[in-house]
């Protein structure tokens, strides 16, 4: 039995055409789902949320996951693009939703990369550190300005407001595009570098990975969909105020989509994530204990099941939904040419 | 007379206010073993690291292969041919074996003759070869070493830096791998710097030395000259 152990020529690959054309067949069922009105409003309010936790809790699995850079802040960007999508959208400036979308995100990536040049000197423990201050520290400024309501907070007011369909459908793209980036990124020459950056940094860049360049690619992507998503977030929701956009609670729930779901894996946030929607769900009816019961769920998860759920589940059955190790692959070629 | 490979011109290094190297000098000929021994703390493996780009020195310069390397980043530096083994046989420990090996071919200039390297460090290392499946993590301290020393070599380098590289291992292992070190000099014609803390080791291995004491090169020349009395003053600071 000992000689049963997790060796890359075990792990069988799903990433065969009809897996692809699966996922396929799915999102595309789920478009036209949304465009013809088949699904119901009730459906679509979940699948928003599930959508938009997938895209924040991928990317902050591709950096903590991935990267090996926890950060505990990314609600810093959610709030950033919320804020700008009210103040954007709102009489005085008149963009379209498409145009205060696209803004919010702007101006994270460009806070980003400003924050890459603070954050990036530390590392482990302290970058974690940083990445939340910076984020309550973005919060005490909004509940000082007083165009933003200060801690009243704003109304998101479009002309015209988007549809709840239409949110859906928007939140599903940007899903979409998200997931399928990170697939790709991870299965490129960077993707391996992050990977060979989560074992050991240094040795990373003794075999010559631009640390710096890795970091700062990986950070302002994360920044950038995780903006978005938070954007849409709250158009979704229709108002912001400092709490909600800058709240330490975004983190706790990416933390929880990601390491239910099995940090180091790219199917796993998505089962994360409607894990994370439904609990929510449920636990609405019990305000205060919510916490509680999601930071207990997590404690048991880590002590037993280490891996995720999906890290678990590829380990004891030898199966990978669309590795994103590309090596096995050589080995696999190599073996069928002997 | 060979030529010069690696020049390191009164190269120091702060931590903050402390410094760590001052004016540390040092030179390595082409297909030259040189050992770097001294004290825990003598900045050796900051010197090192330092000359590969992971620490930013506060003044000094590297010169290797003609080429200013002072402050490159690391990725530039290994591309030119110069690789460091971090200490303590550091891997890539949820990577299989042949992936650890195959990262070492990361840059650029690496790539092409990948495939003929990789069966090179399989040959010199057949403990790799049966385990090329297995995650490194899984291996023990001297095979990690093993595969270190595979994923630097990669990288088909003119210069490999071995950070002490007996440390936590058995004599016999020890003995092993300095074996297998004299054979990658003697091959490929790679230059090799040890760092050590065992003196008799290092000088039974090496072309010339250099004593490190508080950040400072204090003592160099070749190996089978010295006399152990000025080595041992030097060593610990008589």
């Amino acid at each position: 039995m000992l000689k049963r152990k997790f060796t890359p020529s075990h792990v069988k690959v799903l990433d065969s055409p009809p897996m692809l054309i699966l996922c396929i067949v799915l999102a595309v069922g789920l478009y036209i789902g949304c465009f013809a009105g088949l699904i119901s409003n009730k459906a679509m309010r979940y699948l928003v949320q599930i959508f938009l936790y997938i895209t924040m809790g991928e990317m902050w699995n591709l950096l903590s996951g991935y990267a090996g850079m926890t950060s505990l802040g990314q609600q810093l960007y959610i709030g950033l693009a919320g804020y700008s999508v009210a103040m954007a959208t709102s009489p005085l400036f008149g963009l379209p939703l498409f145009g205060a979308l696209l803004l919010g995100a702007g101006i994270s990536v460009v806070v980003s990369l400003f924050m890459s040049l603070i954050l990036f000197r530390l590392e482990g423990m302290y970058f974690s550190i940083a990445t939340l201050v910076a984020a309550e520290a973005f919060c005490m400024l909004f509940f000082a300005w007083k165009f933003v309501g200060q801690g009243a907070g704003m109304t998101i007011r479009i002309n015209p407001y988007p549809t709840l369909q239409e949110i859906c459908i928007l939140s599903m793209t940007i899903c979409v595009v998200a997931l399928a980036l990170v697939y790709g990124l991870l299965r490129t020459r960077v993707g391996l570098g992050l990977t060979a950056m989560r074992d050991d940094i240094t040795s990373a860049a003794s075999v010559g990975v631009n640390i710096f360049s890795h970091k700062l690619l990986v950070y302002v992507i994360a920044a950038f969909f995780t903006a978005l998503a938070g954007g849409i977030f709250f158009v979704n929701k229709g108002m912001i105020y400092p709490d909600s956009g800058f709240g330490i609670s975004w983190t706790i729930s990416m933390v929880f989509i990601a390491i239910i779901g099995g940090t180091g894996t790219v199917s796993g946030p998505i089962i994360g994530a409607i894990i994370y929607v439904f609990l929510n769900e449920k636990l609405a009816d019990y305000p205060g204990w919510s916490n509680i019961i999601l930071g207990t769920i997590t404690i048991l998860v880590i002590l037993f099941l280490p891996n995720g759920i999906m890290g678990t589940l590829q380990k004891k059955l030898h199966f990978e939904i669309f590795s994103s190790k590309r090596f096995s692959f050589k080995l696999k070629k190599a073996a069928k040419e002997k | 007379m060979s030529d010069v490979l690696l020049t390191i011109e009164k190269l120091s290094v702060m931590y903050g206010d402390f410094i760590a190297v001052e004016e540390a000098s040092l030179t390595v000929d082409e297909g030259q073993i040189v050992s770097l021994i001294g004290l825990n703390g003598a900045g050796k493996t900051t010197l090192m690291s330092a000359v590969m780009g992971l620490h930013k020195p506060a003044s000094g310069k590297v010169v290797f292969n003609g080429k200013d390397i002072t402050s490159a980043h690391t990725d530039r530096i290994v591309a030119q041919g110069l690789s460091l083994i971090p200490q303590g046989g550091r891997c890539f420990n949820r990577m299989s074996v042949q992936d650890n090996l195959l990262m070492g071919s990361f840059p650029k200039t690496a790539r092409k003759g990948a495939k003929e390297t990789l069966a090179h460090i399989y040959e010199l290392f057949p403990v790799l070869k049966e385990k090329m499946r297995d995650p490194a993590g899984s291996l023990s301290g001297g095979q990690r070493q093993m595969v270190a020393i595979g994923r630097a070599l990669m990288a088909r380098p003119k210069c490999l830096i071995f950070d002490e590289i007996s440390l936590g291992l058995s004599p016999a292992v020890i003995k092993d791998i300095y074996h297998r070190i004299r054979t990658i000099n003697e091959l490929d014609k790679t230059a090799v710097i040890l760092i050590e803390q065992d003196t008799r080791r290092a000088l039974r291995m090496s072309d010339s030395f250099y004593v490190m004491l508080k950040g400072r090169t204090v003592l160099s020349g070749k190996s089978d000259e010295v006399d152990a009395e000025t080595l041992k003053d030097a060593y610990f600071g008589i």
